[in-house]
């Protein structure tokens, strides 16, 4: 009988280097990682501990020499991830899924909406932006955290804040703290503020599913259509390759279809 | 396509032949009818159809896909035996090519496609309905089999499907006798398996009456284990006793009527009503696979209505749809 192709197996991650461990909160941290590949904002990796286990992570970086990848640690595999250092190896295979479409929205002013860990992939819009700064226009910020501590890329927002319009808010403040440079309340407190005009302009959201729902809410009362939105999902997942089935949504795949999909793309 | 005739007095012998020159499987009857590796060939069991689907062969139910040994990853040497599958009903040969689908075609899956490559596939045409259950005749089933045997009182009429058959028509052309017979379309039918008279369910999502198999579902399973297309797994990786720094990835069936089936960290739960998860099935079998594959992914089998611990019966629940 016939012999079998070799082929590179699909399921098999390769290791590479952390060039540097860098800690965002106490709950979370970003990794840089030696894997020079191209991809879009919005792809994403499946990382892997041997022994315990995969998981998907976003790709929070635009740039074909690293990747960079901020991690949260609510799982086994994700606690074990955080005990990486620079130096260290990690197994990575990837990318996979279709990203942010940045190609096709040349032109339009941008506003990105992104709640906790979900800044992550959003980054790599930001990133990918100011890689690419002559073919946007406006670019506006809006961004929350459950408290200052949750906050994620501090030093980076520092530097946005200095080229773009930039809005953070957290939810509380603890007792006896003080925090001067952010709004007190929900995210969605400060989009019924905003006085921002809806044409020639996309959004871009990620976030909890709840704060995903409200968000969407308030664009669509201003005015905002469908496919001007576009969302990155969350969803159980093994494979990355369409097949294992655990991150469908309705007919479509997460992992192939999305993680990004535009609203009016989105199985309801 | 080409047809031969074997006598049945032969049919045996041929059987056997095929035995000593590959592993045989087919159907035989224990408590339940299963396929099993046959070491008699009158042990094989016709009357009724398979209780378990033949899948496991091809989609084992768990999966080695490789070895951690502390430093890299080692995939195992993969080998199965060049098989002969015998007994294979129209709806198992089209859980085999509705995986091929997924496992062939979509992705190159090697685990899938060794054990799948090295095998034959000798189907049996059901004179009649095996099992009250059985609504293969409302599915649009494809033509696949490498030889699909038609049995007739006194003889089979053999069909060759594929180069595979040829081969093997060549190899055992002994008992492979030149014919002018022909097998008409409406022998290729199945009597009294037009069980399910509606063929678009996509409008029919927000149906209250998908309630009454909601509502004695017990999520236990056994309709997604039983299914010859069922195709979903995860993944999971188990440390060595011996050396803790060692440890296997391994891939397992796994079944998307229960709520871990979406979990994600954190204990979000994506499908956490039984409702959706139960539709979820029904419409991933009879709607969303044909958007991708052009072909439904329900063979018609019924075994996920016979395996059923309360009888949900979909296909009466579609068709009693207002």
């Amino acid at each position: 009988m016939e012999r079998q192709k070799t082929f590179e197996n699909p399921y098999l991650p390769k290791p590479y280097k952390v060039l540097s461990f860098t800690r965002e909160s106490s709950d979370s941290f970003t990794i840089k990682v030696d894997m020079r590949i191209n991809h879009e904002p919005g792809q994403f990796v499946q990382v892997s501990v041997p022994g315990i286990g995969e998981c998907p992570i976003s790709i929070c970086s635009d740039s074909n020499k690293y990747i960079e990848l901020n991690i949260r640690e609510v799982g086994n595999v994700t606690n074990a991830l955080s005990k990486l250092k620079k130096g260290s190896v990690v197994f990575v295979r990837g990318p996979y899924g279709n990203g942010y479409p940045m190609r096709s929205l040349r032109g339009n002013n941008i506003l990105i909406i992104g709640g906790g860990c979900g800044v992550a992939p959003l980054r790599g819009i930001i990133e990918f932006v100011a890689n690419n700064r002559e073919d946007y226009e406006d670019v506006n910020l809006f961004l929350g955290y459950r408290s200052p501590a949750d906050m994620i890329f501090k030093k980076e927002t520092k530097k946005w804040k200095k080229d773009y319009q930039v809005d953070v808010s957290v939810d509380k403040v603890p007792h006896g703290q003080s925090c001067h440079d952010m709004r007190v309340g929900f995210i969605t407190d400060a989009l019924k503020e905003m006085h921002l005009d809806k044409n020639n302009r996309v959004v871009f959201i990620c976030g909890p599913p709840i704060m995903m729902r409200y968000v969407i809410e308030i664009l669509k009362n201003k005015g905002f259509n469908d496919k001007q939105i576009f969302i990155s999902a969350e969803r159980l997942m093994y494979c990355a390759l369409g097949v294992c089935c655990h991150c469908m949504i309705k007919g479509k795949f997460t992992c192939i279809d999305g993680p990004v999909f535009r609203y009016d793309e989105v199985p309801k | 396509m080409q047809v031969f005739k074997l006598q049945k007095k032969g049919f045996n012998e041929f059987l056997e032949k095929v035995r000593s020159s590959y592993e045989l499987i087919a159907p035989i009857k224990e408590d339940l009818v299963k396929f099993e590796k046959i070491n008699n060939v009158k042990d094989i069991h016709l009357e009724k159809n398979s209780y378990f689907p033949v899948k496991e062969y091809f989609f084992r139910k768990e999966e080695t896909l490789f070895q951690f040994d502390g430093k890299k990853f080692i995939t195992p040497k993969l080998k199965t035996p060049t098989r002969a599958f015998f007994g294979l009903r129209r709806c198992d040969l089209a859980g085999i090519q509705h995986q091929d689908k997924v496992f062939m075609e979509d992705v190159n899956d090697p685990y899938y496609l060794e054990a799948r490559k090295n095998s034959f596939l000798l189907g049996y045409h059901c004179p009649s309905a095996p099992s009250e259950y059985c609504f293969c005749g409302s599915m649009n089933l494809e033509e696949f089999f490498d030889i699909m045997f038609y049995d007739h009182e006194t003889f089979f009429l053999a069909e060759i499907g594929s180069k595979k058959g040829e081969f093997l028509v060549k190899k055992f052309s002994k008992y492979f006798s030149k014919t002018n017979e022909i097998i008409s379309e409406v022998e290729k039918t199945i009597p009294g398996t037009e069980r399910l008279e509606k063929k678009d369910i996509s409008k029919l999502y927000d149906h209250k009456d998908w309630k009454k198999g909601v509502d004695i579902c017990l999520s236990c399973t056994a309709c997604t284990a039983l299914c010859p297309t069922c195709y979903c797994f995860s993944i999971h990786d188990e440390i060595s006793i011996k050396n803790t720094k060692e440890s296997e990835r391994k891939r397992s069936w796994s079944s998307c009527q229960v709520p871990e089936f979406t979990k994600v960290a954190g204990d979000h739960v994506f499908r956490q009503e039984r409702e959706e998860r139960f539709k979820h099935r029904i419409y991933h079998q009879l709607d969303y696979f044909k958007e991708k594959y052009n072909v439904n992914m329900c063979t018609g089998c019924g075994r996920c209505i016979e395996g059923c611990p309360t009888r949900i019966d979909f296909v009466k629940i579609i068709n009693e749809m207002e």
